[in-house]
């Protein structure tokens, strides 16, 4: 994006907020506070993309994500990189699907609906202006009657349904699972950005994977961050914090970051925390930082992504169109469910490499098996879920032994299901199986995957048993606020993004004394 | 790729080969292969130091012995193209000359190629301590003991017995040796460890063992010399034993000349991108950035000679493994291998790795050394030497997480973690592999076509619904993607 006009600050200046990471957490506060006369500076440790220069291919869109080493262990390790975690000024969002299916008001008490899991410090109704505001704001596409959600309005139109969009909706309909467009936030035609410039609609390019070339998919940095920059906030690209000072009280008085190989030191009056739930807990451990209730790196969660794929006889090309057109949230809770929680289902086109790495190491195929199965590329498509994931104590995120390049040791995230992801994995399984059978699908198979990186530093009531408090403000250090998906206590059923956007502005607003 | 021998031309009149002996060996052992080239080529065999003629001369380690034969090929001046024949121990001698060559020597300009007998591979040779200890305790015995085992040496070298007068002959040059040469090849000399060193070269080069050699034969040149040679080619001699030249003089000349009149090898081939496709790569709808990337990937992998991270044994093993994942048909092929060693060279990653597995360059080198040594274990023989049936059988093991055999290697990997690391494996080869231009023509992908420079005026797709393909998809992907179609 453009920063070359931006306003500066020095080092030396006590800026009221520094924002750490500008992802989908950190973007919106950064707009947020810039837009009500703050002085915030944002340190992100990725470089600044000029989008154009995406290329539409999967190898090159390597330098959008975050690639230094993590260690994946439990019984089902995550992959990171590609699978989740992004970097640069605009964070995974860079690269995510942009696909924003809102939570579901019962995910948000889930405990107190089932026993399991935890209820969220917050509902529905706190939630709703905000996902509305950030709908309206990014320019969300969608269903004009959204059969889960009948009051729900979205702003623009949907996509096109691609090839295994249509397919699904044919045997869904068949099934009598509801269907409909997918809510995302990609824009399905021009689209005066507020703040920023003109965003060209969706050219059906497929590629949202690997960075949106013409601005149609909403990424932090062609929305909320031009809307920042214009508000007079700074955004340091190529700059990667690895302290804090702080006074004789405890409060953080600067932040240090490595640019260009040299340690600087920005003075603060406060800061945010922004950089995901996998270095935002790194980094609070390395620091040994907001962690008396010992909750950091804790309740680590992916959400249950599993897909089923199958070959049908007609070209799908799934490459072509928004990737994921169509979606379902009937199982959000199933009649005949033995799990607590559920799942969301989306139509699936993905591109070959991302596709071919799912058949090798996913499915296990090798030798003629595989190249006989890659060359039928244009006659897959998709199915996948996104399915509540409950807090659990096997899924830490701790330090390991080995360091980084920055002398940091590395993350090392242990995940594995219990019993109530492995039921909801069954069920979904069987579900997308019967849809794929009844689309005609041949070779039908199942991808056991996870996606997302949600959880480790959970808010809650009371600074025993969480990090920070509803509104995102750690217990220990008052000047100290955390926006991103850190901060979920559970995992929810919908995909993270929206989420984590409507959180930050809620928490934006906290901060300015804001009542909401 | 780099290899840019001289322009070929027709061998005017006989080339010059210069010929390099086996320990206890001589110059004159060469005289028969010498007898059947006569006008075709000119054989200048040399002594090594220590040995022959020249046993007075001291220097025996490999770099010395090169430095040896340096200034004997300077004084024979072997002008235009010439090649180096090296036997057993001079076989060791000879690759040391050939990196030096490849890399500009100007005393070795005009080496075109190898010819490697029964040869000391550049690691340390395959020999059991108890056979070096008795060589090395006779060598120095009484002059009766020495005698009778300097026969016995050359008998158990040979296929079938040596006619007369060459077993004479050979039994003779034994003892002639200077004992602190043979004693210095056995202690140090063959086991210096030249394999990074001699990297892989890339001149035209035989390759041959005797099956009746039991250390040097077919099996071991497999394993062992054939992954330095980016060009070379394995030749087993039936019923032959180590002593080749003095064994087989008809086959060895014929080899040698044959060489001398290859066409050299310029280029690996790569796959070839079809012409409608590579038309979609150079059109407007490709953009530049692109365009440049796709176009890279299809030149042949220039990085492929000069394996960093792993060594070139480790290096052919990992091909060997990545042909059976990834069996690519056809003329050319993707070095999928050296692209996965380029990567493990420069230490990148994916963002990611199973805490179970040691970092990435480790956890190759660690899953190779298992199945080299599973290999070993069950049939005898290295990975390399295995057919794809019997390579199959191990890796469909590491999958299912089943040991490959009875012990795993102090420093290999257990079941579980060979089971993470073929899951790595496959990863790494079909990203590569499904980056390539050929690859993406092969399976029909229409991606690369969605735009090109101008982010403003992108045109996308207009028809994104099922079995509905826009025009030029289908002029650019003529004749790919049919269902049940098997790839060519
Ligand atoms: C391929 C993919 C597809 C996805 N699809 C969807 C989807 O369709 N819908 C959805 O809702 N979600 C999706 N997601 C997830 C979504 O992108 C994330 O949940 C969301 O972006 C997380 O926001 P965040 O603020 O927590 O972190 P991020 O967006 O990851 O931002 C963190 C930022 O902090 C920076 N940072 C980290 N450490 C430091 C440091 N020490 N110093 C300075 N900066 C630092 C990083 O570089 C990064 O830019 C997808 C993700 C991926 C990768
Ligand atoms: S499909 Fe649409 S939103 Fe996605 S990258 Fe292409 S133009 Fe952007």
């Amino acid at each position: 994006m453009k920063l070359d006009a931006m306003r500066r600050y020095a080092t030396t200046d006590i800026v009221d907020v520094v924002v750490i990471g500008t992802g989908a957490g950190g973007a919106p506060v950064l707009a947020r506070l810039a837009a009500a006369g703050l002085k915030v500076v944002a340190l992100e440790a990725g470089p600044n993309f000029d989008p154009a220069r995406f290329a539409f291919d999967e190898t090159l869109a390597d330098e959008i994500y975050w690639t230094e080493e993590r260690l994946s262990g439990g019984s089902t390790p995550e992959a990171f990189g590609a699978n989740n975690s992004g970097t640069g000024v605009g964070g995974s969002t860079l690269h995510w699907g942009a696909f924003t299916p809102r939570a579901d008001e019962r995910d948000l008490r889930l405990h107190s609906e089932t026993g399991m899991g935890v209820d969220w410090p917050l509902g529905y109704d706190d939630l709703r202006p905000f996902y509305e505001r950030v709908e309206a704001f990014i320019g969300v596409s969608g269903p004009s009657q959204y059969p889960w959600d009948p009051g729900r309005r979205y702003p623009l139109s949907p996509v096109p349904r691609n090839g295994p969009a249509q397919v699904m909706g044919q045997a869904c309909d068949r099934l009598g699972i509801r269907t409909a467009d997918s809510p995302a936030a990609v824009v399905s035609g021009d689209f005066p950005q507020e703040g920023g410039a003109l965003r060209r609609g969706c050219i059906n390019c497929g590629y949202c994977h690997q960075g949106c070339r013409n601005g149609a998919k909403t990424s932090m940095d062609v929305t909320y961050l031009p809307h920042a920059v214009s508000n007079g906030a700074e955004i340091r690209p190529d700059c990667r914090v690895h302290g804090i000072d702080r006074d004789s009280e405890g409060r953080i008085t600067s932040v240090i970051y490595r640019h260009d190989g040299v340690d600087h030191r920005q003075r603060c009056a406060a800061v945010y925390l922004c950089a995901g739930a996998v270095e935002t807990p790194r980094l609070l451990l390395h620091l040994g930082l907001a962690n008396g209730s010992g909750q950091v790196g804790r309740n680590y969660m992916g959400h249950v992504a599993t897909q089923v794929w199958g070959t049908f006889e007609a070209e799908m090309r799934m490459n072509r169109g928004y990737p994921s057109s169509l979606i379902s949230e009937d199982m959000v809770r199933p009649d005949d469910a033995d799990f607590a929680g559920g799942y969301l289902m989306q139509s699936l086109g993905v591109l070959p490499v991302t596709w071919g790495n799912s058949v090798a190491r996913g499915r296990g195929l090798w030798g003629r098996a595989l190249t006989e199965h890659l060359n039928r590329y244009n006659h897959m498509a998709g199915i996948g879920i996104n399915g509540e994931t409950l807090p659990c104590d096997a899924n830490v995120l701790v330090l390991a032994d080995e360091v980084d390049a920055f002398g940091m040791r590395k993350a090392r995230i242990d995940f594995g299901y219990s019993s109530n992801e492995d039921r909801l994995n069954a069920h979904a399984t069987r579900t997308m199986t019967a849809i794929w059978e009844a689309a005609g699908a041949t070779d039908i198979w199942v991808l056991e995957r996870v996606a997302h990186t949600i959880g480790t530093c959970r808010m809650g009531r009371s600074g025993d048993s969480a990090v920070v408090d509803p509104h995102g403000r750690s217990f220990e250090i008052s000047n100290l606020w955390i926006s991103d998906g850190s901060t979920f206590p559970s995992s929810l059923a919908a995909n993270p993004a929206l989420t984590i956007m409507a959180l930050a502005l809620r928490s934006a607003e906290a901060f300015l004394g804001h009542p909401s | 790729m780099p290899n840019s021998p001289a322009p070929h031309t027709t061998i005017p009149g006989p080339c010059t080969v210069v010929c390099l002996h086996f320990l206890g060996g001589s110059a004159r052992e060469w005289e028969p292969v010498a007898a059947l080239l006569d006008g075709v080529a000119r054989i200048v065999a040399l002594d090594l130091p220590g040995f022959g003629d020249a046993a007075a001369v001291s220097g025996y380690s490999v770099a010395a012995m090169a430095d040896h034969v340096a200034a004997g090929i300077a004084a024979a001046d072997p002008g235009g193209r010439w090649y180096l024949a090296g036997h057993s121990m001079g076989a060791k001698v000879a690759l040391a000359l050939a990196r030096r060559a490849e890399d500009g020597a100007p005393d070795l300009a005009g080496l075109a190629g190898l010819v490697l007998l029964g040869g000391s591979p550049p690691s340390p040779e395959p020999m059991s301590d108890d056979k070096r200890r008795e060589m090395m305790e006779w060598i120095s015995a009484d002059a009766e003991t020495r005698r009778r085992k300097a026969g016995e040496f050359v008998d158990q070298n040979t296929g079938s017995p040596l006619g007369e007068p060459l077993r004479t002959r050979a039994v003779e040059d034994v003892l002639r040796a200077s004992p602190a040469a043979w004693t210095a090849w056995l202690r140090d000399g063959s086991r210096e460890d030249w394999s990074r060193r001699i990297g892989i070269l890339r001149m035209p080069a035989v390759v041959v063992g005797g099956t009746e050699d039991a250390d040097l034969g077919t099996a071991a040149q497999k394993a062992l010399t054939l992954p330095h040679l980016a060009h070379g080619r394995l030749v087993a001699l039936d019923g032959a034993g180590h002593l080749l030249p003095l064994e087989r003089p008809e086959a060895v000349a014929s080899l040698i000349a044959g060489l001398a009149s290859e066409e050299p090898l310029l280029k690996s081939e790569a796959p070839t991108v079809p012409e409608p496709y590579r038309a979609l790569i150079e059109s407007d709808r490709v953009n530049t950035r692109l365009r440049a990337a796709l176009l890279a990937r299809a030149e042949p992998d220039g990085s492929a000679d000069r394996p960093v991270y792993l060594d070139p044994v480790e290096l052919a093993q990992l091909r060997a493994v990545v042909d059976r994942v990834l069996p690519q048909d056809g003329t050319g092929r993707i070095d999928i291998a050296a692209q996965i060693e380029a990567r493990l060279a420069a230490g990148t990653g994916d963002g990611w790795r199973f805490a179970k597995l040691p970092a990435d360059g480790a956890a190759y080198r660690a899953a190779l050394r298992t199945l080299d040594a599973a290999a070993r274990s069950v049939h005898a023989t290295g990975f390399l030497c295995l057919d794809g049936g019997e390579q199959d059988a191990f890796l469909q093991a590491a999958a299912a997480g089943e040991p490959l055999s009875h012990e795993v290697p102090v420093d290999g990997l257990d079941a579980e973690e060979m089971t993470l690391w073929f899951e790595d494996l496959r990863s790494d080869a079909v990203r590569i592999y499904l980056a390539h231009p050929a690859s993406l023509a092969r399976i029909g992908f229409s991606g690369i076509g969605a735009g090109g420079d101008d982010a403003e005026t992108l045109p996308g797709f207009v028809r994104v619904g099922i079995g509905d393909p826009e025009p030029w998809e289908s002029s650019a992907l003529q004749k790919s993607s049919t269902l049940g179609e098997t790839g060519r």
